[in-house]
């Protein structure tokens, strides 16, 4: 039992070492329509929102549905929508029609498999994270209540925002 | 700790040398319940603490992975469970290698499906090798596994499949997409058993599938076959399963269709299965997961207006019943049936931005499914509105549980209430009730007509949750793809802190 004190330490031991523990990890999923997506390429041209839900948990696709008013605005000032699908693989087949009729314009991307789950370290859903370009998450909220999108939307407009100025100094 | 889990202890000082290119994440989960046990008095309590803690340590092409998990119940229970999982991967174009513990599904489940669902608490896993290789659209998975399943019931963590989690499981599965719009796939998966009473102490479970997807029309189909060895009573056992699955989606409008019938390709024992066919039935429930089963299920979802979505679901499952007909066989529960019916509606009105009225009928009947109780149906009724004012919002709802079984009829009804502010904090009463309690009930789940509840849920951080839980809960059947175990009623305060970083 001993030697299981050790991952608390080294943890600790890491932390102290101001290692960034900040940098989104890179991933390559298929979206709803057989598409591979890559986080890189998203992020060449800009910022990504990562939302993760599942057709069972009714408060993510409350969130997803909160933020579709905003998608075309932040869409069209380079914002990237992920929408990352949880369902299990005998799920899989109720994805892609459940996400169209709910109209979202997000990508969807399926990951039965959980493995993006537990890259993110995701333990409640939903959980969303914001990735600036240079791969800084700067931004992870867990769970969904009404009014939380304004959050989001405000983090995500800030960002913008933000990354616009500096290239105008540049 | 068995040596199996040193390996992790080694490796990871290595990563000091280099620490400014590491990246680490990781997540903890950390419950403790106090609870009056149902064959204990109010004045003794039982306890549950549970840790799960997850780092993950990456350093250009290799990664690290450490779950440590840590159960330790009341000292009463004289059980617990604790682990450390750790997986080492190597992954670099079209290569990944994989040492440790991993979870994997061959296709949608019907020759292999290890699978974890940390909400259902069933952590289904392989420890060994797996190697992918990618090339032109198509992935090679090599794999070879010992497996073991942890699942929850009875308030316990149990290993199900103790006895086997030395077999030795292979399996190879290839996936193409070299014609366009279409996915090939094909898989073979060997399961060496030590238990088997027979010479040929092995099952091999194989078969393929094809997906097609043409603008938004998408059909799926799979076939497997189980050449097996019994270790209940020894020799062969032959088996197959299909699952058919069709979808129809345009934005406003979804409709899926499903179809499978499955003769013993369910394979295991009782509480553990090495592949998990999916079930129709949207909560989960199957009959015999695999041994036995003909099932279908029609979705069908429309948003005709902005502020209106509409949900319809018809999903059955059962035991195959050789003295009715195909169809009858397919579309119905007949009396010599074990079996599952669901029909489902929601309906969700935004009435205006602030808002959000959900409203629905859920009924099921079961048939041999909550036995002593041969069938048992429930029509659930169900309102709930969401409304937002300044930065707070309240959510309300009411449901109605008809219940009616074999020699009684009774029903259930609960109301709660929720207050909360984004980012802050969220506070729910809840309190349910039923009329009154039939016989068969008081045995598995007590005499208690009121469950009376209170949840806090704080975000301590945008990293840091704590729910703090005080009050009873029901208990009852729940399931998850097919797994279903009975929840233990509770009484009593549950808190649970969620970290991320």
């Amino acid at each position: 039992m001993k030697k299981l004190l050790l991952i608390p330490i080294l943890i600790l031991y890491l932390s102290a070492q101001e290692i960034d523990f900040n940098v989104a990890p890179d991933f390559n999923l298929i979206d709803i329509d057989g598409n591979t997506v890559y986080l890189d390429s998203l992020l060449e041209t800009g910022p990504v929102f990562i939302s993760f839900w599942a057709l069972w948990c009714t408060m993510c696709i409350k969130e997803l549905d909160a933020i579709r008013p905003y998608y075309d605005e932040l869409d069209s000032i380079g914002v990237n929508f992920l929408a990352i699908s949880e369902d299990k693989m005998r799920s899989v087949p109720q994805v892609k029609p459940f996400a169209r009729s709910k109209k979202w314009q997000y990508t969807v991307l399926l990951d039965p498999e959980n493995m993006m789950r537990d890259l993110y370290n995701v333990r409640t859903m939903p959980t969303s994270f914001i990735i600036e370009q240079n791969k800084n998450i700067i931004f992870i909220h867990q769970g969904y209540k009404p009014g939380d999108e304004e959050i989001i939307v405000n983090k995500l407009y800030e960002l913008v925002m933000k990354e616009f100025g500096h290239e105008s100094e540049e | 700790m068995n040596l199996k889990n040193s390996p992790l202890l080694l490796i990871i000082p290595l990563f000091f040398i280099a620490a400014a290119d590491i990246r680490i994440s990781g997540s903890n989960h950390a419950e403790y319940w106090v609870f009056v046990d149902k064959e204990l008095d109010t004045s003794n309590y039982k306890e549950h603490l549970e840790d799960k803690l997850k780092l993950s340590v990456n350093y250009g092409d290799i990664t690290l992975k450490g779950v440590l998990f840590l159960w330790s119940p009341s000292l009463s229970v004289q059980e617990k469970l604790n682990y450390l999982d750790y997986a080492a991967i190597y992954s670099k174009d079209a290569v990944n290698i994989l040492y440790g513990t991993y979870y994997t599904t061959f296709g949608r489940g019907l020759a292999l499906n290890a699978f974890l669902d940390e909400d259902f608490r069933i952590d289904n896993s392989l420890y060994g090798v797996k190697v992918d290789f990618k090339y032109l659209g198509s992935q090679l998975t090599l794999l070879s596994g010992e497996p073991r399943c942890i699942f929850f019931e009875e308030n316990k963590y149990k290993i199900k499949n103790e006895e086997h989690t030395s077999d030795q499981i292979r399996g190879i599965n290839f996936n193409t997409k070299l014609i366009p719009k279409t996915t090939l796939g094909s898989r073979y998966v060997r399961i060496n058993q030590t238990t088997d009473l027979t010479p040929k102490a092995f099952t091999e479970l194989f078969g393929g599938d094809i997906d097609f997807t043409i603008g938004p029309f998408d059909a799926y189909f799979e076939y497997a076959r189980q050449w097996g060895s019994d270790d209940v009573i020894g020799g062969r056992v032959r088996g197959d399963g299909i699952l058919f699955t069709t979808s129809f989606a345009t934005p406003g409008l979804g409709i899926s269709c499903q179809f499978m019938d499955y003769n013993d390709i369910g394979f295991g024992n009782p509480g553990y299965r090495y592949n998990e066919p999916p079930t129709p039935i949207k909560s989960g429930i199957s009959v015999n997961r695999g041994l036995d089963e003909v099932g279908y299920g029609v979705s069908f979802i429309v948003s005709p207006l902005d502020f209106l979505t509409l949900e319809l679901d018809h999903n059955k499952i059962s035991t195959h019943d050789e003295t009715v007909n195909k169809f009858k066989e397919i579309a119905t529960i007949s009396d010599n049936m074990d079996g599952v019916l669901e029909h489902v509606a929601k309906m969700t009105i935004y009435t205006t931005y602030d808002l959000e009225i959900n409203g629905g009928v859920e009924r099921v009947l079961k048939q041999g499914i909550e036995l002593p109780i041969e069938k048992k149906i429930e029509t659930k009724p169900n309102i709930e509105l969401t409304y937002n004012f300044g930065s707070f919002f309240i959510e309300t709802g009411y449901e109605h549980n008809f219940i009616s079984s074999d020699t009684s009829d009774y029903y259930d009804h609960a109301a709660f209430f929720s207050i909360g502010k984004p980012e802050l904090f969220v506070f729910t009463l809840r309190y349910e009730r039923r009329n009154r309690i039939p016989e068969w009930l008081v045995e598995k789940y007590g005499d208690e007509t009121a469950w009376p509840l209170a949840e806090l849920s704080l975000d301590l951080t945008h990293r840091h949750n704590l729910r703090i839980r005080v009050g009873a809960e029901k208990g009852g059947l729940i399931c998850s793809g097919g797994v279903c175990r009975f929840e233990e009623p509770l009484r009593g305060v549950k808190a649970v802190l969620t970290s991320i970083f």
